[in-house]
């Protein structure tokens, strides 16, 4: 089975997704993130999209996951990089990624990990406002 | 105008994402923007993951249809599953579907331009979308149609791989299941093995347990056997004591006291009955009861059966008869057991009958060559439950005789006991209150018994050569002590190396006969041993083997190798050479009639004379000098060459100088005949051909003859 590689950079793990993902591949990218979470440490996770041409309600709802999964685990996770075809098609599809942070590209994206880290206090008051 | 651009199956789960690529590509294909290309491709992946979901797959179809202004892009997805149950309920979004998909639904509606859903529970359900197309598309035309297509199929090798790489991975799948699958094999193997050894083990504790229970059984009949023969003593002394005094020899009995002295007398009688029964019993069990085998008819057995049981009939309510016998053949087995056996049946019979009659006959069956003996009676009868509880030890069954009728219950145990004694078998065949039919079935001629009174006897019989025969497989010692019985080497059978080195201890053999097979290794030693020791190293050793080791034999100082199996003559032969004995005489016949063949083999003892025959002189010429005879029979007239030249032939060769012949023949000679056949021994007119004349001519020729012959 084809797998979707999991960079390590410092505490934080990324994941690029180059290919279209089947179902079962998404799975089991779930099963595996959450594990190199606990195995490595890791604070935060961030999941470049930017290959995909399309998320559906499956892929979405998987994305939502993975940020919740991360979250019991105590890491942020970061998703970058969305075109703006699937973005639209996101919100017209009624799928917000409510519990998913977003950024546009990979720096910022680190950057917002680092800053989350850093400040656990004031994310959870962004949220809360 | 309508075109089908593509149709797509759907029947895995990674056919979604082909399906969404296609999309994308047919999309962008026939001038969808990149924003439309991505809403129609994430509504098609939300149907077609739900047709995959929840029918296990289905089709998709692609179309162009409508005019100019107005085209649209239209994608149908039709699958055969359950169908929605609740699709009013799904559309408005008050009902979410467990696995909470039914934003699927919704979302594709808001996705496309227009959407149309028809499911019916059991009939499965299709999906109609369409979207329009963007006014600055390319017009459909047939041509652009065609070349959508070819776009299409362009993308083909990269679907190909996909496929192959799909392919691939099911087959490493496979792989893996297969090597499981062996797992579980290996695992299934190495349980039975274990199981196999419990097994073993197993076995050799019922071995074990067989063998306590075969020597408690053996305790008990030595024990039996002994006790009984201390019981008869004392019950000897009261019969004789209670006889003593109703005899009145020690004075006047009262009444009282000669009526005491009765019962004392019957108490004893029966207990003496129920003690020889035992006695008879243990013996057979302890197998030290013989067979001895003697020819008789059924009829003199009846004979003495009927003045023997007559006694037993009380008052004329029952009739003993014998059936007529006497075309029986005649029985060559042990005439006091099987008498025993139907004296049992009988006897019982006539207890168990009121009245009515006891009939006994023979039977014989000439396939099987048994003879089975029958004894009905229309007595009580027994109950089939009740059968094999009359043939063990003690049994009695209740029945209203009881009170009446006595006995031991051992009668048919014994019974059965004997009859398998002489390889036969019991059956009982009975209708309770109708009566009973007891037979007994055994082969007309017994051989029970032979073997176990030839083997292992090592009392030595003075007159004759003592060949130790050290052979584990009974079957072959005893072929071989057959071959020489009426011999005068005498087999006396070690049947292990142990064995014959305790022999050689008391008794010194004229020869050893060793099998090499079975007891390998061993056995070779023994021969080595044999040669090294001053004591046997000249008692001469044949080697009997079934594995052609000759030149081994020979090497470690065998005098002889027999190969397996051994016939008389070759036997024979190879004692006579090894002791330089003459155990037989070797005649040599020379006639052409095959009358005389006959008659001399007939007329010489087996055992003491071997006979071999040619035709006529020539024929006895050419053999003469390979194979020397003791003695010649002569016969004069033959085709070919006969008597008279064979004669002349003979007495010009020196080296048979000393040959006795002995000259046989059916004419009356005339004097210068006679005269011819003065260099023979002796003549013999075949009108006088008998066996005493013969061996008695043989003996006085060889004896004149410078004592050649042992005996």
């Amino acid at each position: 089975m084809a797998e979707i590689p999991i960079l390590r950079i410092g505490d934080c793990l990324l994941v690029s997704i180059q290919v279209d993902m089947h179902d079962r591949l998404a799975l089991a990218l779930q099963d595996d993130l959450t594990q190199r979470i606990v195995a490595d440490r890791a604070r935060g996770v961030m999941i470049d999209i930017s290959a995909l041409e399309i998320v559906d309600s499956f892929i979405g709802r998987m994305l939502n996951n993975i940020a919740a999964m991360s979250k019991v685990l105590d890491a942020v996770t970061v998703v970058v990089g969305m075109r703006p075809a699937v973005a639209i098609t996101l919100v017209e599809l009624g799928l917000g990624l409510t519990g998913v942070r977003t950024a546009l590209n990979v720096d910022k994206g680190l950057a917002l990990i680092r800053r989350i880290i850093d400040n656990p206090e004031r994310d959870d008051a962004d949220r809360e406002r | 105008m309508d075109f089908c651009l593509l149709q797509v199956a759907i029947a895995a789960e990674t056919d979604i994402v082909q399906v969404r690529s296609r999309t994308r590509r047919l999309a962008e294909l026939v001038g969808f923007d990149l924003q439309d290309q991505t809403r129609i491709t994430t509504a098609v992946s939300e149907m077609a993951r739900n047709a995959y979901e929840y029918a296990r797959g289905g089709r998709i179809s692609f179309r162009l249809t409508g005019e100019a202004p107005r085209r649209t892009f239209e994608i149908v997805v039709r699958d055969r599953g359950p169908g929605i149950s609740d699709l009013d309920g799904v559309l408005s979004g008050t009902r979410k579907s467990a696995t909470g998909m039914g934003i699927g639904l919704i979302g594709a509606r808001r996705l496309m331009d227009d959407f149309e859903i028809v499911s019916k529970p059991g009939a499965g359900t299709t999906v109609r979308m369409r979207k329009a197309l963007p006014a600055n598309a390319a017009p459909t035309t047939p041509a652009a149609v065609k070349d959508i297509i070819a776009k299409l199929a362009a993308d083909g090798p990269a679907d190909a791989v996909a496929e192959i790489s799909r392919q691939n991975q099911q087959i490493l799948l496979q792989l893996e299941e297969l090597h499981e699958r062996q797992e579980d094999l290996e695992r299934l193997n190495q349980e039975l093995q274990d199981t196999n050894r419990g097994v073993v083990a197993l076995y050799a504790e019922l071995d074990e347990r067989a063998d306590h229970l075969r020597r408690a059984d053996e305790l008990k009949s030595k024990f039996l056997s002994h006790m009984s023969h201390e019981f008869r003593t004392p019950l000897n002394s009261i019969m004789a004591l209670s006889r003593l005094l109703l005899s009145r020899s020690d004075g006047e009995l009262t009444a009282e006291q000669e009526t005491q002295v009765g019962f004392i007398r019957k108490a004893a009688q029966n207990l003496t009955e129920l003690v020889d029964d035992l006695l008879d019993l243990a013996k057979v069990e302890a197998g030290k009861t013989t067979v001895v085998a003697s020819q008789f008819s059924v009829a003199s057995l009846f004979g003495a059966l009927r003045g023997m049981l007559r006694p037993l009939l009380i008052g004329d309510n029952v009739v003993l008869v014998f059936d007529d016998s006497q075309n029986m053949p005649l029985l060559d087995t042990d005439e006091g057991k099987l008498s025993q056996i139907l004296r049992n049946f009988i006897s019982n019979a006539i207890k168990f009958t009121e009245k009515g009659e006891v009939r006994v006959w023979a039977t014989t069956d000439s396939v099987a060559d048994t003879v089975s003996l029958h004894v009905r009676d229309t007595g009580i009868g027994i109950a089939a439950g009740d059968i094999d509880i009359i043939f063990q030890e003690f049994g009695q069954v209740a029945h209203r005789l009881q009170g009446r009728v006595k006995g031991t219950g051992l009668g048919l145990p014994l019974a059965k006991k004997l009859a398998e004694l002489l390889g036969g078998t019991i059956i009982v065949d009975s209708v309770l209150g109708e009566g009973s039919t007891f037979t007994v079935t055994i082969p007309r001629i017994c051989r029970v018994g032979e073997p176990q009174e030839i083997y292992d006897d090592w009392s030595i019989d003075a007159e004759r050569l003592p060949v130790l025969v050290v052979e584990d497989d009974p079957a072959d010692s005893l072929a071989i002590q057959r071959l020489l019985a009426g011999s005068i080497y005498q087999p006396l059978v070690a049947r292990s190396v142990r064995d014959a080195r305790r022999f050689m201890q008391s008794v010194r053999p004229d020869a050893i006969l060793l099998d090499i097979v079975l007891v390998g290794e061993e056995s070779w030693r023994l021969l080595l041993e044999l040669r090294s020791q001053d004591a046997g190293n000249d008692i001469p050793v044949i080697v009997t083997s079934s594995t052609g080791e000759v030149r081994k034999a020979v090497h470690l100082g065998a005098d002889d190798y027999l190969a397996k199996p051994v016939d008389r003559d070759r036997l024979i032969d190879a004692l006579d050479r090894a002791t330089g004995r003459h155990s037989t005489t070797r005649v040599l016949l020379i006639d052409d009639e095959e009358v005389t063949h006959y008659l001399v083999r007939q007329l010489l003892p087996r055992s003491q004379y071997r006979v071999w025959i040619a035709r006529d002189g020539r024929h006895a010429l050419d053999h003469l000098s390979e194979n020397r005879p003791d003695v010649i029979l002569l016969d004069l007239a033959m085709p070919g060459m006969d008597g008279f030249s064979f004669l002349s032939r003979l007495r010009e060769d020196t080296s048979f100088a000393g040959l006795p012949v002995i000259v046989l023949t059916s004419s009356v000679l005339h004097p210068e005949e006679r005269s011819s056949l003065s260099s023979t021994s002796m003549v013999i007119s075949k009108s006088e051909l008998a066996s005493d004349t013969l061996v008695n001519a043989i003996g006085s020729v060889l004896g004149a003859e410078a004592g050649i012959g042992a005996r």
